[in-house]
């Protein structure tokens, strides 16, 4: 059976002042209903273009889908038309944002903008769908929704707004559910609320989620199976308690020991060393070289792909050669 | 939106008022020409006993405070006064020539808006368009053209080449007596051409501002979260980014609403139009005092209305100013 999402060789390229870049190259991830994939990576690594262009939000221009395949339970979305794309989006797979202050639109109530989202796929009127819309406020957990669902959403704190997202989001039960850094912008203690909802959620309505991340904590709390992104490649596909447990990548060991443990007695906080590097500026190697310290000859001369080096895929020369 | 917020902008308002009254009043007297050689002059030319008696009935021999306290008792008690020129209280005359003058500015700002904001939108839609590019020519051509020259263009091109709108007058003189929707029509169509020229410079303003406005909202994350629902692209430029990017156009519809009445002056004097505007220019060449403050006066009453309008209507369009003062 084919995965209800599944994303083949997808490549994207973006015109920018320093000519076309690649900003996805040949990325693959499949998704089940009912299964949480974590994406991790750092801040430029083509997690947030991977969800857009699943939603077929990509800005274009610049950014255009170059090559690979994009398939909703069959359906190949680089092939539909926009019509097509609207119907989809909301309904058929939702979208949860990073900056929960800047998401929500700041003239339109929060029950409104629910009820839109309820209006746009359903064959409802507005009374009915703002009735939804308070029920869909009880279930994220926002006290006395009736009357919350008539605020603004200056109105309400970060944690609520991304619990106003996340029903906009699950609106019309959708099959797929993006999170894109649902948590980043929040503090601690809601970041563990917000997962909670989410896992609830997703027992309730059976949808597939997409979690990104740049957090492995997330990940060992969420995640079924772990998709590592660097600079536009996945660079290592797993279970999540395979990638936690036996990391094999430089990149992911690395993003791993940076989660810092509590009772060791570890002082400092570690982090890999250097940037992500620019995408204009990669060359033919692995992009990850410069910051790693296996790196020998082979890695600035030849990309690695992702492959099953004993243990499950990962791309790093280093590993294929039981350097590591 | 509190009753104690509409309260104290109406007390501001009329405080507001008063010190324009006292304003208008010495910069009047402070602006050359004698009202009493003007009236003399009409009546034929005179000797120094008749500019006395002149001076005298109008009560212009008084000391400047003692005329200002008079004249302010007057505007206080509701008399603005009896003009030198027409014989008739001035309320009368401005009450007859308001009306047009209020079609003319409303229907200029609502033309300007309507089109300037819609003509915004759609180039906005697409701002490295043909389209776009299009906009920004006409917006700074129609920023650039003097108000009067429009109106005596668009006077040649009507008159002579395409006859098809009056540019004379706000009614046709042969339709005396005819129903209320005849003569509406009529003045609609008498309305065109002076509306249009009035709108134009205006027009061109909101095209760019609203342009400019909806560029930034469109690039936001809540428009992004639009699309992500699956609303139409009408809907996201419309609905989600026209709401945000109106609050800038409204901060300057209610600016230029005073530059909108000093335009209407030269419009009306263009096309013959019997408004303030006209009287306003009649009386400044002779002088009339009271005539003169008298359209101030409204005028002024006028933008400080629509100053405050805007202030509501802008509480209205954002919600996040409601509550505040």
């Amino acid at each position: 059976m084919s995965a209800l999402l599944e994303i083949q060789n997808l490549r994207v390229t973006f015109n920018t002042r320093h000519g076309p870049v690649t900003a996805l190259d040949s990325v693959s991830l499949q998704v089940n209903a009912g299964e949480t994939l974590g994406v991790v990576g750092e801040s430029g690594c083509g997690k947030s273009i991977t969800a857009l262009s699943v939603m077929g939000l990509i800005p274009s221009p610049p950014g255009r889908i170059a090559g690979g395949a994009i398939r909703l339970a069959g359906e190949d979305l680089t092939r539909v038309s926009e019509a097509r794309m609207r119907a989809l989006r909301g309904a058929e797979m939702a979208m949860i944002f990073q900056e929960p202050m800047t998401s929500l639109n700041p003239v339109f109530t929060v029950g409104d903008q629910i009820a839109e989202a309820i209006m746009l796929h359903q064959k409802v009127g507005h009374a009915q769908a703002f009735r939804d819309a308070v029920a869909l406020l009880d279930r994220v957990g926002i006290p006395s929704p009736e009357r919350r669902a008539r605020d603004y959403p200056h109105q309400l704190s970060g944690g609520m707004r991304q619990r106003v997202m996340i029903a906009m989001a699950v609106s019309c039960r959708p099959k797929v559910l993006i999170a894109d850094e649902p948590t980043t912008a929040l503090d601690v203690t809601v970041q563990a609320q917000i997962f909670d909802l989410l896992n609830e959620i997703q027992r309730d309505f059976g949808a597939a989620i997409i979690l990104i991340t740049h957090d492995m904590g997330a990940i060992s709390e969420m995640a079924d199976r772990v998709a590592v992104m660097y600079a536009g490649r996945v660079i290592e596909q797993a279970s999540a308690d395979d990638v936690l447990d036996h990391p094999q990548h430089p990149y992911t060991r690395g993003l791993i020991s940076c989660i810092p443990a509590l009772g060791k007695g570890d002082t400092e906080l570690r982090e890999i060393p250097g940037v992500v590097p620019p995408l204009h500026m990669l060359g033919a190697g692995c992009a990850f070289a410069e910051r790693c310290a296996h790196r020998f000859d082979r890695c600035d001369t030849e990309k690695p792909s992702l492959v099953d080096h004993g243990h499950h895929p990962a791309a790093c020369h280093a590993v294929e050669e039981g350097r590591i | 939106m509190s009753a104690s917020f509409l309260f104290r902008r109406l007390v501001y308002g009329l405080i507001l008022m008063l010190g324009v009254v006292v304003l208008n009043f010495l910069l009047i007297r402070l602006a050359p020409g004698d009202p009493a050689m003007v009236i003399a002059g009409e009546m034929g030319g005179g000797d120094q006993a008749l500019l006395d008696a002149i001076r005298t009935q109008y009560g212009l021999d008084r000391p400047l405070l003692t005329q200002l306290g008079i004249y302010l008792g007057n505007v206080l008690r509701g008399d603005l006064g009896q003009s030198y020129f027409f014989n008739q209280p001035v309320a009368t005359l401005i009450g007859n020539r308001i009306g047009p003058t209020i079609l003319l500015v409303l229907s200029a700002q609502v033309l300007s808006i309507l089109l300037g904001v819609f003509l915004g939108v759609i180039a906005a839609r697409k701002p490295n368009g043909a389209l776009s590019g299009f906009v920004s020519v006409v917006a700074t051509v129609g920023y650039a053209v003097p108000v009067f020259w429009t109106g005596i263009m668009l006077i040649i091109l009507f008159a002579s080449v395409f006859p098809i709108f009056p540019v004379e007058g706000m009614q046709s003189v042969r339709l005396r007596g005819a129903g209320f929707w005849v003569k509406a029509v009529d003045i609609a169509h008498h309305l065109v051409l002076p509306a249009f020229t009035l709108a134009l410079i205006y027009l061109a303003q909101y095209a760019r501002l609203s342009r400019a406005s909806m560029l930034e909202v469109l690039g936001s994350d809540y428009i992004r979260t639009a699309r992500a629902k699956g609303a139409s692209e009408r809907a996201v430029l419309f609905k989600h980014a026209l709401r945000n990017a109106s609050l800038p156009i409204l901060t300057v519809a209610g600016l230029q609403f005073g530059n909108l009445i000093s335009g209407a002056l030269l419009v009306e004097t263009v096309f013959n139009w019997p408004g303030m505007g006209r009287l306003a220019f009649e009386s400044i060449l002779r002088r009339d005092y009271p005539t003169i403050l008298g359209v101030l006066f409204f005028a002024s009453a006028m933008v400080v209305v629509a100053n405050l309008l805007t202030d509501l209507s802008y509480r209205l369009a954002d919600p996040r100013l409601r509550g505040k003062t």
